[in-house]
């Protein structure tokens, strides 16, 4: 048993958990509240990396390019929304996932046009550089500061949801709307302000993600489907399921890279697969969520 | 100058007619009850009010401002409180969040101790869920959140619908606590005693119409009246 | 006669020969405008993909983002089977990557179908996204991986014939795209796409109706899978090589761009589409301007329709059509007059029931029936017997559990505890669709309609669960021409008095006649016995006489439950009277004694305050 290399996986499954579950919280919230299933959301996770990478080649910081790419789909966020899907939450759920979906080409399409198909490195930021001693591993320093990243990221969600009036709004909203409503809150205007957070998740997780992998105009698609894998295996609308589902979905796709590198992707679908035969709604999902 | 008038509003499902000209009034400090059968329209009377459902024709008057075709969130804002059927407490959301999300845009609101100390029971339940609740202690949930805004008209529909009697007659205090305290309140129930003995005045409502106006004593005094349009 | 009866055949053909003339003008008329072969042949292979996904995305409402894992097996499947010599007839080939298709449509629909609506649609392009992955790592041998097949032979499609070029393929891609279009058509107008057309318009009625609503959807995803698998091997032929990018995500979302532009549900929608996306994509990339751009305009394209111009290309021509032979505007739902209301409110009610003698069989019995909702128990052990023939109103004030209970009766709800029982046989766990099919039907008290069918194919549906069974996947035989379901259905519709406007699509019925036509749903699946819940809900008062009176015919012989309020109805009808309280029965007997009884008059009045 190869133990430095067991270990390594396990961080990496971690890492790569810890991004998707951050990515799938965007996701889950937006459809929790909104009830919209944001098939543009890999777009804003690739406009994030792309926002990060122009910040960083301008700045050179890496710390600058960080915001750049959570202000950056923050905006976009809120604009798409006003403008387009405000006009689709009565419609139905069918049309939303269309114009989403369209919304997606065109900003693949734009960042395309923009900074060319070619795909761009994002180094390392200097603070992230070489590798720390673990004791029983040695392990990429950035990797290690990744999942600090997130963890705080998820610890200011939670406050953010649970100890914040915008937050208490925001998880009435999702069980009852119209009851919100009839206390005189706006309810819409915190629609704005879901959407705008849900994309920045997913920037910002495009961001973080950028040094590991390669930015590319087509770098959402693959994330926005493993998204969706762990969405189903967690549960929809439901906080837990996007965190357990990230962390179990990251160490199927890492264990079995060490086993059968070939089935790596394929495994994360059967996993899927057998929660569908076993516990269709999801490990936390809500039975009859229909 | 009445506080709330309703102009014969009709109100449809659809296009299922619901409410057939429907015209009432409500003055300063009344308890208005609003009786009749399942399906003669009350709730939708109420949802109307609330901005919940929109009439297609006919106008609502509340202070003397034109309120038919606003959303709910600006007539919460005006003044109205409803606290729905069936009580729509945030299951999810503690006692204590339910009341502090109520006050949020309330311009005078009650502080969460009030309410607690209107509602002792709700006290001792503070940190529980909204889901943890027994029927009785939601639907005084419902109603201390509907007081925490400091609202100028209550609508209370059926609040006595699926309790125990002894917790009807808890909440029976309650209402007559809020009333003698010189609230303006909309009452619907199909519990006519109850209803009636909290009213000032009421209205009765069969199929859609208006068909009666009064005081709750001559409402009684027409036994035959009572018998086609409330019950059996 | 001869001249009419080929006037009416024509007219039933048309889009067939429609279809037939622009293939065969197709390749004189496009290159005019700038198409080349290879754009013609693209165009109907997409084309062709389309026909099947528009019968489950168009017709069925099943929107799927994983059909290119379909194409991608139809395609590799025949490419390989081509290049490595395993067959030689590349029509042979092409039957065995459909079948290899439709086989993984198969697998793919029962666990994609396990969800519903956007999980369904999150399901599928998950699962596209797995052959992509198996597409390149696990069968890369296979499959060639990121480089594809190349060298698939030219296609030998027997007789000694060889198609090699653009041209020569064009008129093989035609000839299988006229063959597939006959038979997605013939697929739409049978008793089986009558019913998926029904799913995508109330997907629960269709349940409640006798159908198996699972199986339908299966088949339409298997079907899909099928024309997928067609298309892509006929891609794989026409090119001489299988891309990689058969599988792609990209693909699966081309399709459902192409679809929505030209117009879902049409059969040719996707093709119109595809000539759009394909001939646009050409022209564009030689504008200066656009060049490089052309997707994100075809994009914005894209939201604008789906934003604007729903129904698509077709749509946009069907609205301009109906514009241009204007005929007299629809009126309002709600205000249109109810014809039986203007006829009948001039004729009293004069037709009196007599009491049934309720000495037939019991045919409908609950046991101790007990409804839970984690701690709220709505139904408190109810038992209730219900004789052949009799009327029985179920009545009792809001919160008292009848519709909760009427539920159980019907199979829409389960029972918690407690048994329900039917001619004999146990229904407590069967479900509607198999109660429904055993002769209990119920009607909804907030309608619950086709909204775009008409009055006759409404009605229609339900005759279709009568006849046929919970599931007849008969594609090939023409529901036009049913004589068993025509008489069927227009028996009920005579029984619900809408003979008038059976041709009317039923939401723009008046509300009475939507009500009516709500209760003829449930009698034309013949029931022995009927549920009515609250038939006369939101009725003005004459609108009320009409289907009192509509009630009292379809008594006679019936037996019938009906949950009312309108306590006028309750004693024109009803036999015996059960009363409802708080989830528990407290009162049965008849009309008379129900109304003398003081439990049940201080269930309606309340206690006095104090008491």
């Amino acid at each position: 048993m190869n133990w430095p290399l067991l270990w390594a996986q396990l961080f990496n499954g971690l890492t790569l958990g810890a991004l998707l579950v951050l990515v799938a919280m965007g996701l889950t919230i937006i459809f929790g509240v909104l009830g919209v299933l944001n098939f543009a959301h890999g777009a804003f996770y690739m406009v994030g990396a792309y926002a990060a990478y122009a910040a960083f080649t301008t700045t050179k910081s890496f710390l600058i390019a960080i915001a750049a790419g959570a202000i950056v789909s923050l905006l976009l966020g809120v604009l798409i929304e006003r403008i387009l899907i405000r006009y689709f939450y009565k419609r139905p759920h069918e049309d939303q996932i269309l114009v989403t979906f369209g919304i997606g080409i065109i900003m693949v399409e734009a960042v395309r046009a923009h900074f060319g198909g070619i795909a761009q490195r994002m180094p390392v930021p200097k603070w992230g550089e070489g590798a720390a001693n673990l004791g029983f591993l040695y392990y990429p320093t950035y990797r290690i500061e990744v999942l600090g990243i997130v963890a705080a990221a998820l610890i200011i969600l939670y406050v953010a949801l649970y100890r914040t009036r915008i937050g208490l709004v925001v998880r009435a909203g999702i069980e009852d709307q119209l009851m919100v409503s009839m206390l005189g809150i706006n309810v819409t205007r915190t629609f704005l302000v879901v959407f705008g957070l849900g994309s920045m998740a997913a920037g910002f997780a495009g961001v973080i993600n950028s040094p590991i992998v390669t930015v590319d105009p087509e770098m959402g698609a693959p994330v926005l489907v493993q998204a969706f894998v762990v969405i189903v295996i967690g549960g929809v609308g439901s906080f837990w399921g996007a965190m357990v589902g990230g962390l179990i979905a990251g160490e199927i796709l890492s264990l079995t890279s060490m086993v059968l590198p070939a089935y790596s992707n394929v495994m994360l679908f059967a996993a899927m697969a057998l929660v569908l035969i076993l516990r269709p709604q999801g490990l936390f999902g809500v039975q009859g969520r229909q | 100058m009445s506080l709330l008038e309703v102009n014969a509003i009709n109100t449809y499902y659809g296009d299922a007619h619901a409410l057939f000209d429907v015209s009432l009034r409500v003055e300063h400090h009344e308890v208005v009850a609003l009786l009749g059968r399942n399906g003669a329209g009350k709730s939708t009377t109420i949802k109307t009010i609330m901005g919940v459902m929109s009439p297609r024709s006919g106008r609502i008057h509340f202070a003397g401002q034109a309120i038919e075709c606003l959303p709910p969130y600006k007539i919460a804002r005006l003044g109205v409180q409803l606290v729905p059927e069936e009580r729509r407490i945030f299951g999810s959301l503690t006692v204590d969040e339910n009341l502090t999300l109520a006050g949020l845009t309330a311009p005078n609101r009650w502080g969460n101790e009030r309410a607690y100390e209107m509602f002792p029971r709700l006290a001792s339940r503070r940190d529980n869920r909204g889901r943890d609740l027994s029927g009785g202690e939601q639907q005084m949930l419902a109603i201390a959140r509907a007081l925490v805004r400091e609202p100028q008209l209550i609508l209370l529909d059926e609040p006595f619908e699926g309790l125990a009697p002894l917790i009807v007659q808890d909440l029976i205090g309650v209402c007559r606590q809020i009333a003698s305290e010189g609230r303006t309140i909309i009452i619907v129930e199909q519990n006519v005693h109850a209803a009636l003995g909290l009213a000032h005045r009421c209205y009765v409502l069969n199929n859609g119409h208006v068909v009666f106006e009064g005081t709750p004593d001559a409402l009684r005094c027409d036994a035959d009246f009572m018998h086609r349009h409330l019950g059996v | 006669m001869l001249r009419l009866r080929t006037a009416g055949m024509l007219g039933r053909w048309l889009p067939e020969l429609a279809a037939l003339v622009s293939l065969v003008l197709f390749p004189f008329v496009f290159p005019i405008i700038g198409g080349t072969f290879d754009m013609m042949d693209r165009i109907l292979i997409w084309g062709l993909f389309g026909l099947g996904f528009d019968i489950l995305f168009g017709v069925t409402g099943l929107l799927s983002f994983g059909q290119a894992a379909f194409y991608g097996i139809g395609g590799f499947t025949t490419a390989y089977l081509l290049i490595s010599g395993a067959l030689t007839n590349a029509v042979v080939a092409l039957i065995a990557g459909t079948i290899l298709a439709s086989s993984f449509g198969l697998i793919i629909g029962v666990l994609s179908l396990r969800r519903a609506g956007i999980y369904f649609a999150m399901l599928t392009l998950a699962f596209g996204e797995m052959f992509y992955f198996l597409d390149m790592s696990p069968l890369s041998k296979l499959t060639g991986g990121e480089n594809g097949l190349s060298g698939v032979p030219p296609a030998a499609i027997g007789f000694g014939i060889l198609v090699r070029t653009p041209e020569e393929m064009y008129w093989l891609i035609a000839l299988l795209f006229f063959m597939g279009f006959v038979l997605a058509r013939r697929i739409v107008n049978s008793p089986f796409g009558a019913i998926l057309v029904a799913i995508r318009d109330n997907i629960a009625r269709v349940g409640v109706l006798g159908h198996d609503v699972q199986k339908y959807k299966l088949t339409a995803f298997v079907i899909a899978a099928a024309y997928g698998g067609l298309a892509g091997g006929l891609l794989g032929l026409f090119q001489g090589y299988m891309p990689p990018d058969a599988f792609y995500l990209e693909t699966s979302g081309q399709l459902v761009v192409q679809t929505i532009m030209g117009g879902a549900g049409t059969l040719i929608g996707p093709t119109i589409g595809a000539a759009v996306w394909v001939y646009l994509r050409s022209e564009l990339q030689q504008v200066d301007a656009i060049g490089g751009l052309w997707k994100m305009v075809l994009g914005i394209v894209f939201v604008l329709i789906v934003a604007l111009l729903r129904k698509g290309i077709c749509g946009g021509i069907s609205v301009l059509w109906r514009r241009f032979t204007a005929t007299a505007p629809a009126p309002l739902p709600g205000l249109a007059v109810d014809s039986a209301v203007a006829a009948r409110a001039r004729v009293p009610a004069t037709v009196t029931r007599k009491r049934s003698t309720l000495t037939g069989p019991i045919i409908l019995e609950a046991k101790n029936v007990v409804k839970r909702y984690g701690g709220l128990t709505a139904v408190d052990d109810v038992s209730f017997q219900l004789a052949e023939g009799e009327i029985r109103a179920l009545i009792g004030p809001n919160g008292a559990g009848k519709t909760t209970f009427f539920n159980m009766l019907a199979g829409t709800v389960p029972v918690t505890q407690g048994e329900i029982h039917f001619a004999g046989e146990q229904i407590t766990r069967l479900g509607s669709t198999a109660v429904c099919q055993r002769g209990l039907a119920k009607s909804f008290q907030i309608n619950q309609l086709f909204p775009s069918l008409s009055v006759r194919d409404n009605i229609r549906i339900s005759a279709l669960g009568r006849r046929y069974g919970k599931f007849y996947p008969s594609m090939l035989r023409d529901l036009r021409h049913d004589a068993d379901i025509r008489q069927a259905t227009d028996e009920a519709i005579e029984a619900v008095d809408l003979s008038d406007c059976s041709d009317a699509p039923a939401i723009e019925l008046a509300y009475g006649e939507k009500r009516r036509l709500e209760i003829g749903l449930a009698l034309a699946t013949k029931p022995r016995v009927l549920l009515l819940d609250e038939p006369t809900a939101g009725m003005s008062p004459s609108e009320r006489a009409v289907i009192v009176q509509l009630l009292k015919h379809i008594a006679a012989g019936m037996t019938i439950v009906i949950v009312e309020h309108d306590m006028d109805v309750v004693f024109g009808l009803a036999d015996r009277v059960t009363v409802l309280l708080c989830g528990r029965k407290i009162a049965e007997g008849s009309p008379e004694a129900i109304q003398a009884n003081a439990e049940v008059r201080a269930a309606y009045l309340g206690s006095p305050a104090g008491k």
